[in-house]
């Protein structure tokens, strides 16, 4: 909502500065968004008289010229070509800081002297281009400053107004809310209408609930013309474009009272009026060309052969005011608030009206906008004036009384009023006592409903500030730890302690990529999406960090080790949407940056693998094992299910990302990636399992003994260190595979694994002889299930 | 003899100090010493030595081997000391050189300023909640007194998802208000709790973007007033950015709290002076709050009569971006190892 400082003073005599204005206003909830000095810019910016004009010696583009300002005559050089002797002109003279910055200094142009500049509308900053300079109307008072002439001049407010304040939406009721903060009396408005006419419109009201009141006045024998200058400069000051007196004077009422009115042409409407429903597959061509079709929630404002407008939103062009009109019929009229709101939203059309009529107007008002508008018409376009014709459907309700306790108030609010400081305020705001010691709100506060609202605007009044701070008083109460909270806490710690950079993505993503790594899930698409990119709702976690790869790498960061914890979304089995925590990692590129004291090398599975690992250890004591599986995106021969208990219950994936995504994304490192469901970490069940009683570590010397064993080339690793780990769960501690060897030496298609097996036990150190039935067991058992020799 | 015995000693004595290492040394203990040693080779005589004078060249002897072994200890630690100092000199490094840097990651910025959140409101005694970030139209609008025609619904820019198999309109929530619902729907006052979490509106350009989080506060009990709210959030503004900056409280709208407020703080770049960042009103909006509407809390069943809340909540990319300096809002989600290592925060509370 924008105003001027001298639009104001139309309505209440103020002495405060804008500055001081704003802070009351925000203070009060009115919240100031920008305050502007409409003559920035425009000190030293004088009329001036051109008394010669000639060509520039040495410069044929050039023209040297005199120009009096005041009492006294300048050389000026310029370089425009629309000037002549005897015009008025804006003279920036020197010292001038222009809007756009422009210094204005004397000096020497091509060897002639120039005492400052000719204007243009581009400099004086009212166009972002221009042609010549800006020729002001001859009757220009020379020597006086152009802001005024050219209607840049005093303050202007933006209010960042809330739904709730409609009322503030006209320029009297900010005036009104000024004045009750400054304790000052509006100046009274009492247009004056002579009747003198007496045509009436007949209006019917077929739609009382989308338009409870509905009236208007014929004025014949009106002249069409442009408005005068102040309502040209009023209009623009506030950024309307002006367009006929007429349609003027309404948008003027629109921002001056809060009132939308609109004329219509009298010569095309055929009596009487009718507000009523749309019908299903009517049409109106609004005022902005476009053609509308209309269905039957609309409300309407029609004559008996077609639709007029719609009501509250915009008028129709074929009965609109036009140059050759003479008699227009007058409407104000009160619409309902959520009618407007839907039949808005429908036809996606914003206007200054709807904006005001959804927000509701005052009911009450709209005898007052129609004559105060009247006066201006006849004032400015002539004609006279017949009566008022006002149908009120008897479907708007009027304010309720609110109940008013101020000891609940004073309660709530923190606050220690009297009733009496309470009353004044409410009734300061327009309120009425009633008998009950209710108070009933003014026809133009549609939001104060509820006691809840009386308290707002008592503490409002008070003034927040001055509300004295306290901290609650709370019992103790100890919460539950909230599990998904928790788990996905232990997950960012451990993984940044892994050397992991978390990231957030976006939970919408491309269908494409969605597609790609989580094919023959069904995505859930946004009915509104911003663009492509961000249409479908994630699926995976994989979509994201594989573009955020994308961007680091192409961005020239080659070493990424980065995670994630967020939510994605799957179709459930009855057609709803489970919302699942899940975590994942990516890891490329080296080890670490190339450096003098480590060697290089580039990350490989079993980096991922053992990171995995480390995550798990911190956050469950149940055992995880890695099985074949996983999805297609991964290298076939390097992919594993993750599995987790000792029910070996899938919990996600781990693996490289297949090389011809590696190749798509440009990387030339592989890429290793793992995605876990957060919930599976938590399960009850591993909790349980965990739950061993006291842990002894043992005080006894422990024994190491190195085995090395041939086996088949596909004798997996994982199977074979943990049989012999069974060989005696209570003995033997460790078994720690520290050389993996094929090659020379070694016959085809077999392998040497070399293992250390820690053993130890908690009540004395073992004898040689226990070790070596150990050792045995050990070798038997492995030769027995994996025809593994003693090398 | 004795003039042999007093020559061995000042001999030997002379070797041991002239000896540069442990070998050498020992070398001189054994010529001196040993079986085959220079003393046993004088003492051989002493059979030819008068019985008057052999238990004074006995005595003799055994002064040098005390003597001769007093020395040699003592030019052994000598010699350790210096053999010592040699190898610490050898051992010296250029302490300049780079070290091996561990691999320590990081949290994002955004979890960091909620992490820093949460631990400041559970210290105050609210706990985190969390809530889905795919709502039905009651949780996101109806239930927080945003009806279907109201105004207020175009303060949010709501992205709809396609209707659930029962017809109920889908959306992703606009805020996370609607995890209030969620949490009060089936408690009673005492009522204390926070929600951080995501929250989505149709909305993309320089200081938008269409994900982004907010954390949400409740707390419905007796005797609850609007200066609580106040004193509560100034201590949390406070502890938050590590400053007593001024902070204040203007009326506001929200559906869901009445009276409503918007909380702005001194800016903390120029000290509540002015600069571009407040656009010279000192002032920077950090919050909304108010106390929770009566329509709230009638449709979660709590009494109004004897209960009163308060609620608020707070954008926290804002939030982050004041308080480690972060100047571009798109570059949350862009990830760039470069943006994540700068802000790096370990940990998660």
């Amino acid at each position: 909502m924008k105003f001027t400082l001298k639009w104001l003073g139309d309505h209440i005599n103020t002495d405060l500065s804008p500055g001081v204005i704003g802070d009351k206003l925000t203070m009060a909830g009115l919240e100031l968004d920008g305050l502007t000095d409409l003559a920035a810019g425009l000190q030293n910016v004088e009329v001036g008289t051109l008394t010669v004009v000639e060509q520039h010696p040495n410069a044929d583009r050039l023209t040297s010229c005199k120009v009096e300002v005041g009492e006294e005559t300048l050389s000026i050089v310029c370089g425009a070509k629309n000037h002549k002797v005897g015009d008025k002109v804006a003279v920036a003279r020197i010292g001038a800081v222009l809007p756009n910055g422009m210094k204005i200094k004397k000096g020497k142009i091509r060897g002639e002297l120039s005492e400052g500049m000719l204007c243009s509308v581009a400099e004086l900053g009212l166009a972002d281009e221009a042609e010549g300079i800006l020729i002001l109307p001859a009757e220009a008072q020379n020597g006086s400053g152009v802001a005024d002439i050219i209607g840049c001049s005093g303050t202007l407010f933006e209010l960042d107004l809330t739904p709730n304040r409609g009322d503030c939406l006209g320029i009297r009721g900010i005036a009104r809310e000024l004045g009750v903060l400054s304790k000052s009396q509006l100046k009274p408005l009492t247009p004056v209408v002579k009747v003198s006419d007496d045509t009436v419109a007949e209006v019917e009201i077929l739609d009382g609930t989308g338009c409870p009141r509905y009236g208007g006045r014929v004025i014949r024998g009106v002249k069409i013309a442009p408005s005068p200058s102040w309502l040209k400069e009023r209009l623009e000051s506030v950024g309307l474009r002006p367009i006929n007196n007429v349609v003027d004077i309404t948008n003027y009422i629109l921002m001056d009272l809060n009132h939308p009115l609109h004329a219509f042409d009298l010569a095309q409407l055929k009596l009487p009026i009718v507000v009523r429903k749309a019908k299903e597959g009517e049409v109106l061509t609004t005022l902005d060309e476009v053609k509308r079709s209309l269905t039957p929630e609309m409300t309407l404002i029609a004559d008996q052969a077609r639709p007029l407008a719609l009501a509250g939103i915009m008028g129709g062009e074929e009965s609109g005011v036009s140059d050759s009109t003479t008699d227009i019929f007058l409407e104000a009229a009160y619409f309902n608030p959520i009618t407007t709101a839907r039949t808005g939203r429908k036809l996606t059309i914003q206007s200054d009206s709807r904006h005001r009529f959804e927000r509701g107007v005052d009911p009450l008002g709209l005898e007052l906008a129609l004559e105060r508008a009247t006066e201006l018409i006849i004032e400015l376009a002539g004609g006279s004036a017949g009566p008022i014709n006002m149908v009120d459907a008897g479907t708007w309700q009027k304010a309720k009384p609110i109940p008013f306790r101020p000891e609940r108030i004073n309660r709530l609010g923190g606050i220690n009023l009297s009733q009496s400081e309470m009353e004044e305020m409410l009734l300061g705001i327009g309120c009425i006592k009633t008998a009950d010691n209710s108070f009933q709100p003014p026809s133009h506060r549609h939001d104060l409903v509820i006691e809840e609202d009386i308290l707002e605007e008592i503490v409002r009044l008070y003034g927040y500030d001055k509300v004295p701070s306290s901290l609650p008083r709370i019992a103790v109460n100890v919460p539950d730890v909230n599990p998904d909270v928790a788990i996905n806490k232990k997950i960012q710690k451990s993984m940044t302690a892994l050397g992991y950079f978390e990231a957030i993505n976006y939970t919408f993503v491309s269908p494409a990529l969605q597609n790609q790594f989580d094919p023959g899930v069904a995505t859930t698409a946004l009915l509104n999406p911003i663009s492509e990119e961000q249409s479908v709702m994630r699926t995976t976690l994989v979509c994201g960090l594989v573009e955020s790869a994308r961007r680091n790498l192409a961005r020239g960061n080659s070493i990424l080790k980065l995670f994630e914890v967020g939510r994605v979304f799957r179709p459930g089995s009855n057609g709803d949407l489970i919302e699942e925590d899940r975590t994942a990692a990516l890891l490329t590129g080296a080890i670490g940056e190339k450096s003098w004291h480590t060697a290089d090398r580039e990350v490989d599975f079993f980096d991922l693998k053992g990171d995995l690992m480390g995550l798990l250890t911190g956050l469950t004591a149940a055992p995880c094992n890695l099985e074949v599986g996983g999805p297609d995106f991964l290298h076939p021969g390097r992919k594993a299910k993750v599995c987790l208990g000792r029910d070996k219950r899938e919990i996600g994936w781990i693996g490289e990302l297949h090389p011809q995504i590696q190749e798509s994304l440009d990387s030339s490192s592989p890429l290793f990636m793992f995605e876990l469901i957060c919930q599976h970490l938590n399960s009850d069940k591993d909790k349980k399992s965990a739950k061993k009683g006291l842990e002894t570590i043992s005080r006894y010397q422990s024994v190491e003994r190195d085995f090395a064993f041939l086996v088949a080339d596909d004798v997996p690793a994982g199977p074979f260190l943990e049989t012999i780990l069974a060989v005696d769960r209570e003995l033997i501690r460790k078994v720690n595979l520290f050389d993996l060897y094929t090659g020379e030496h070694m016959q085809e298609g077999e392998k040497s694994l070399a293992i250390k097996v820690t053993m130890q036990a908690n009540d004395r150190t073992l004898t040689d002889s226990e070790t070596q039935k150990l050792s045995e067991q050990i070798t038997k058992r492995v030769s027995d299930k994996f025809n593994a020799t003693q090398r | 003899m004795r003039e042999q015995l007093e020559a061995l000693k000042i001999e030997s004595l002379a070797k041991l100090t002239a000896a540069s290492s442990i070998d050498e040394l020992e070398a001189v203990r054994v010529q001196t010493l040993g079986k085959k040693g220079d003393l046993t080779k004088i003492l051989r005589g002493l059979g030819k030595v008068s019985a008057e004078e052999r238990p004074k060249l006995g005595v003799l002897a055994n002064e040098i081997k005390v003597a001769f072994n007093q020395a040699l200890e003592a030019q052994q630690q000598i010699l350790k000391k210096s053999a010592m100092e040699a190898r610490l000199q050898e051992e010296r490094l250029d302490i300049t050189l780079p070290g091996r840097s561990p691999a320590i990651g990081s949290i994002h910025p955004i979890s960091r300023a909620l992490a820093e959140l949460t631990t400041i409101f559970t210290h105050m005694g609210f706990p985190p909640a969390t809530g889905p970030e795919v709502e039905n139209d009651w949780y996101n609008f109806g239930a927080l007194n945003i009806p279907d025609d109201h105004p207020a619904r175009e303060m949010h820019d709501t992205f709809y998802l396609p209707p659930a198999q029962d017809g109920g309109k889908r959306v992703l929530r606009t805020h996370t208000s609607s995890v209030q619902v969620h949490f009060m729907e089936n408690r009673q006052p005492p009522i204390r709790m926070i929600a951080p979490g995501k929250v989505f509106r149709c909305d993309s350009d320089i200081t938008h973007t269409p994900m982004f989080h907010q954390i949400e506060g409740i707390l419905v009990d007796e005797d609850v007033d609007f200066g609580q709210l106040k004193g509560l959030l100034e201590t949390f503004l406070h502890r938050f950015f590590e400053r007593d900056l001024p902070v204040r409280f203007r009326p506001s709208f929200f559906p869901f709290t009445e009276p409503s407020a918007e909380a702005d703080m001194g800016c903390i770049f120029c000290d509540a002076k002015g600069c571009r960042i407040c656009k010279n009103t000192g002032w920077i909006e950090i919050l909304g709050c108010g106390m929770i509407h009566p329509n709230v809390l009638k449709n979660v069943d709590i009494d109004t009569e004897k209960y009163a809340g308060f609620a608020f909540g707070m954008g926290v990319e804002r939030l982050a971006m004041l308080k480690y300096g972060i100047n571009d809002l798109r570059t949350f989600f862009e990830n760039d190892l470069r943006f994540l290592q700068r802000h790096a925060a370990v940990g998660g509370e």
